[in-house]
């Protein structure tokens, strides 16, 4: 004779599979994510940094003058670009300095006007080494090609003598 | 259920409740991380910086007497460096200039006219 003591335990039985099933489930969904979200909200941010920093330093002081950044790429002074980068990326309102790092190329279309020369380095605070993660940020930038820099950018005539030409500022941020 | 007694029908309630809840609480975790991911990448991936820098490049340019090949510069920059395609013209209506900038990187396209001041 068959008895209906067996009942519950089939249902329990069934209610643990299907929660070890979702279980599973979960698991194996949460582990195809094979970056974490944390990457790009750090990314986001150094981003956000690394740009506004650039703004700040194309902004001139007034309409009549050049900002920071246009003098720096004219003249190539990298020098002055690594300071007030620096520490525009890095100075922090607690004491000591935050730990971010640049690299900045120039990037500019030949004088023929149509091939683009991304290899002309500006500044860097060391070298990007392998297994770090850099985020690019880049801003252009209108100069005056008249003191022949970057060398082959110059167009062979100048309407108005200015030789203006825009060039792009392209910088990869890392913490390191 | 004539020979069963009832006093585990209880216990059985209690452990689909909490089992319930765990499900509830993982599923809450699994799609945190998502949320996270999803916020950061759609921040990231919106060029906000590129269109600004794009579009007060091209209005500057609109200033200088010999802007020819700094616009040319501006499209083939960004075609090449910044994959988005760029195309801007001006003209002029009583005594304000018309500069309409198009602005497009396969995602996200933008398009405005901006009148000067």
């Amino acid at each position: 004779m068959v008895n209906t003591e067996g009942q519950l335990f089939t249902i329990e039985g069934v209610a643990a599979a299907l929660i070890m099933l979702a279980t599973a489930y979960i698991v194996v969904n949460a582990t195809s994510v094979y970056t974490p979200g944390d990457t790009h909200i750090n990314d986001m941010q150094l981003e956000t940094l690394g740009c506004d920093a650039l703004t700040i330093m194309n902004t001139p002081q007034n309409t009549s003058v050049q900002s920071p950044l246009q003098s720096m790429v004219e003249n190539r002074d990298g020098n002055a670009f690594r300071q007030m980068y620096t520490s525009l990326l890095n100075n922090r309102t607690e004491t000591g300095q935050d730990n971010v790092q640049f690299l900045a190329n120039v990037s500019y279309v030949r004088s023929d006007g149509k091939t683009v020369n991304s290899t002309t380095a500006l500044s860097m605070t060391r070298p990007l080494l392998a297994g770090e993660h850099a985020v690019r940020v880049t801003d252009l930038v209108i100069i005056n090609t008249t003191k022949n820099y970057p060398a082959d950018c110059r167009p062979a005539t100048c309407p108005s003598g200015a030789c203006n030409r825009t060039v792009l500022v392209e910088v990869y941020v890392w913490r390191g | 259920m004539a020979g069963l007694r009832e006093d585990a029908q209880w216990i059985v309630l209690m452990g689909f409740l909490v089992s319930f809840s765990l499900f509830f609480l993982a599923t809450i975790l699994d799609q945190s991380v998502m949320v996270g991911q999803t916020t950061a990448e759609a921040v990231s991936e919106f060029p906000k910086d590129d269109i600004r820098e794009i579009r007060s490049a091209i209005i500057e340019s609109y200033t200088m007497p010999d802007h020819a090949a700094v616009q040319n510069d501006i499209t083939v920059l960004a075609l090449s460096r910044q994959n988005a395609i760029v195309t801007f013209s001006a003209s002029s209506v009583g005594p304000y200039t018309l500069i309409s900038i198009h602005y497009n990187n396969g995602v996200t396209a933008y398009n405005e006219t901006w009148r000067s001041p």
